[in-house]
């Protein structure tokens, strides 16, 4: 069977699609802003304008070069949203939940993801600028990247009710209890307004550190449930059914013609 | 993890191999506490750094209103405690008492709470005032929004006694959820008052 | 039957109370004339005690006792994985200051 009529044939190849990019999505994500760009672990939030100066300095090309990545196909972070906005849709529950969580994070990911892309390019772009500006222009990058976390936090609050007054069974109910989990980690980065060093900065032990392991536990888990979601989807309205035990999972179309 | 379903019913008694509430809410405790465990280890190593600065900022604190707390947040889990037995044994008027007691436990612990604070607060120990007041208001705040999310839970439980809901793993679940409210305050209490 | 499982609670509830007043006599006994003193015996023994009284809220309040035998490992693992992580890091701080 050709590459085109497997496609054709297998219904879910949209929600497929659209995994695969949120994955690569992800894996783009954290090469750029870890090894890039090294915004991630972020900056310390006591650098004197002269010290940011050198900060901005040492990544200059990896600022440049990154963040024109994201640019470009930073776009992509609408497909997880979009993947999750469906999973909820596909929940038992009210279309309002569905659409609460898709517009907040949509615009969410404004101030949570593209302010620091422009506010630290802003800065690579004239290495020659003001020291106090250069100062500005970090401070806002990573205060607008941990600050704003309020609107994530309502977005998984609305996932979380999503996912424990559902009686499709979309989601195992201890994911449910996993949103608060990570919606209070979203409380723990508020303090960083405040702190300029300590363990609740914006680069402390508790605001990033701990932070980060609980959220990153928690995206490795919802892509994986994602998958699992799809494999199991009939795409209708009613209950998901189980994958029957034993039972591998389907073939991605891809995979069947790439084994020849 | 599914939940085991709900095995007996029967008046008082205790029955053995049956998971209290959801299999998944005790996911949450064990998560949860393991969060809070991060946050009171980087707590107490600080700590041990900086021995005479915690030492100077925690005599600041009142240790029988602390007392007082625990002793409201044990009790409320008492009270909840029973209100599951007594829906075991079908005594829905009853569960329904013990429930309001914990409510009202539960306020009354907060009102301790925001009384500590401004006092706290009016002597000049404030969030940013030293380094042991930084995690003294951080821990004591997100558990003060655990408790809220339990008046939430608790309003649950209340909405479950109704005669034509009742799921007695609904209610426990929601217990479950409350207790780890106590849980986590009796490791506060004891890191924040008494440690030296 | 049923007086019995209420009467264990409130035995529990008594308990548990006794050693949050316990408390008391360490906080007393660990100053000196009300000048707070550092001490790794008052520290270790307020987080032994403080899990003391989590492990019989988990088994007593939260009915662990009656759960089957994977929850009971597992909450008790739990009580151990704090413990540890506990002592740790407050040792390890002590260490290395």
């Amino acid at each position: 069977m050709s590459i085109g009529a497997s496609l054709r044939t297998d219904p879910k190849r949209e929600l497929w699609f659209v995994w695969y990019s949120t994955v690569a999505f992800y894996s783009l994500y954290s090469v750029v802003f870890f090894v890039l760009t090294r915004t991630q672990p972020p900056g310390r939030p006591w650098l004197t304008p002269e010290q940011t100066v050198g900060w901005f300095a040492d990544r200059h090309w990896g600022l440049l070069v990154g963040f024109a990545l994201i640019f470009v196909l930073g776009g992509f972070s609408a497909t997880s949203i979009a993947l999750i906005t469906y999973s909820i849709r596909r929940m038992s529950v009210s279309r309002a939940y569905a659409y609460s969580y898709l517009i907040l994070y949509a615009i969410a990911a404004i101030p949570g993801f593209l302010f620091i892309c422009v506010a630290m390019t802003v800065g690579a772009m004239r290495p020659e600028r003001d020291p106090t500006l250069m100062h500005w222009l970090y401070d806002f990058g990573f205060l607008s990247f941990s600050g704003t976390m309020g609107v994530f936090l309502v977005g998984s609050l609305i996932w979380m009710a999503a996912i424990l007054l559902d009686k499709n069974g979309v989601f195992p109910r201890w994911f449910g209890y996993l949103n608060l989990c990570n919606a209070l980690t979203e409380v723990v980065i508020a303090p960083s307004w405040i702190f300029q060093r300590g363990v609740l900065a914006w680069n402390g032990v508790i605001a990033w550190w701990i932070d980060v392991a609980v959220f990153g536990m928690y995206t490795v888990v919802f892509i994986y449930l994602l998958r699992s979601l799809i494999q199991r989807d009939d795409l209708g309205t009613g209950p998901v059914p189980a994958l029957p035990p034993g039972a591998a999972p389907r073939a991605h179309p891809l995979a069947k013609v790439l084994a020849g | 993890m599914t939940a085991i379903e709900d095995v007996s019913t029967e008046a008082g008694v205790d029955v053995v191999g049956h998971v209290p509430g959801e299999g998944d809410m005790w996911f949450f405790v064990v998560f949860e506490s393991l969060v809070f465990t991060s946050y009171f280890c980087v707590y107490l190593y600080y700590r041990a750094q900086h021995e005479h600065a915690f030492l100077k900022a925690q005599s600041a604190l009142n240790l029988p209103l602390g007392i007082v707390e625990t002793i409201l947040l044990l009790t409320s889990s008492w009270a909840i405690a029973r209100c599951v037995q007594e829906v075991r044994a079908a005594r829905y008027r009853s569960a329904q008492r013990f429930v309001l007691a914990t409510v009202g436990l539960g306020v009354a612990f907060l009102g301790c709470k925001l009384a500590e604070w401004v006092r706290l607060i009016g002597e000049g120990h404030t969030f940013t005032s030293s380094e042991f007041m930084q995690h003294f208001f951080f821990l004591t705040g997100m558990h003060a929004i655990h408790l809220l999310i339990g008046f939430v839970v608790l309003g649950v439980i209340l909405y479950q006694l109704a005669p034509q809901r009742r799921s007695h793993q609904t209610i426990e679940t929601c217990s479950t959820y409350w207790h780890t409210v106590d849980l986590f305050w009796v490791l506060i209490f004891a890191l924040l008052y008494i440690v030296r | 039957m049923e007086t019995s499982a209420k009467k264990r609670l409130l035995v529990a509830w008594v308990v548990v109370v006794a050693i949050t007043v316990i408390y008391l006599w360490i906080d007393r006994s660990a100053d000196d004339r009300r000048v707070l003193v550092g001490s790794v015996a008052v520290t270790v023994a307020a987080i032994g005690l403080a899990l003391v009284k989590f492990r019989i809220i988990l088994r007593e309040f939260m009915d662990v006792r009656h759960a089957p035998r994977a929850l009971c490992v597992l909450t008790d693992l739990l009580v151990v994985v704090i413990a540890v992580a506990l002592l740790s890091a407050y040792f390890v701080g002590r260490a290395v200051t």
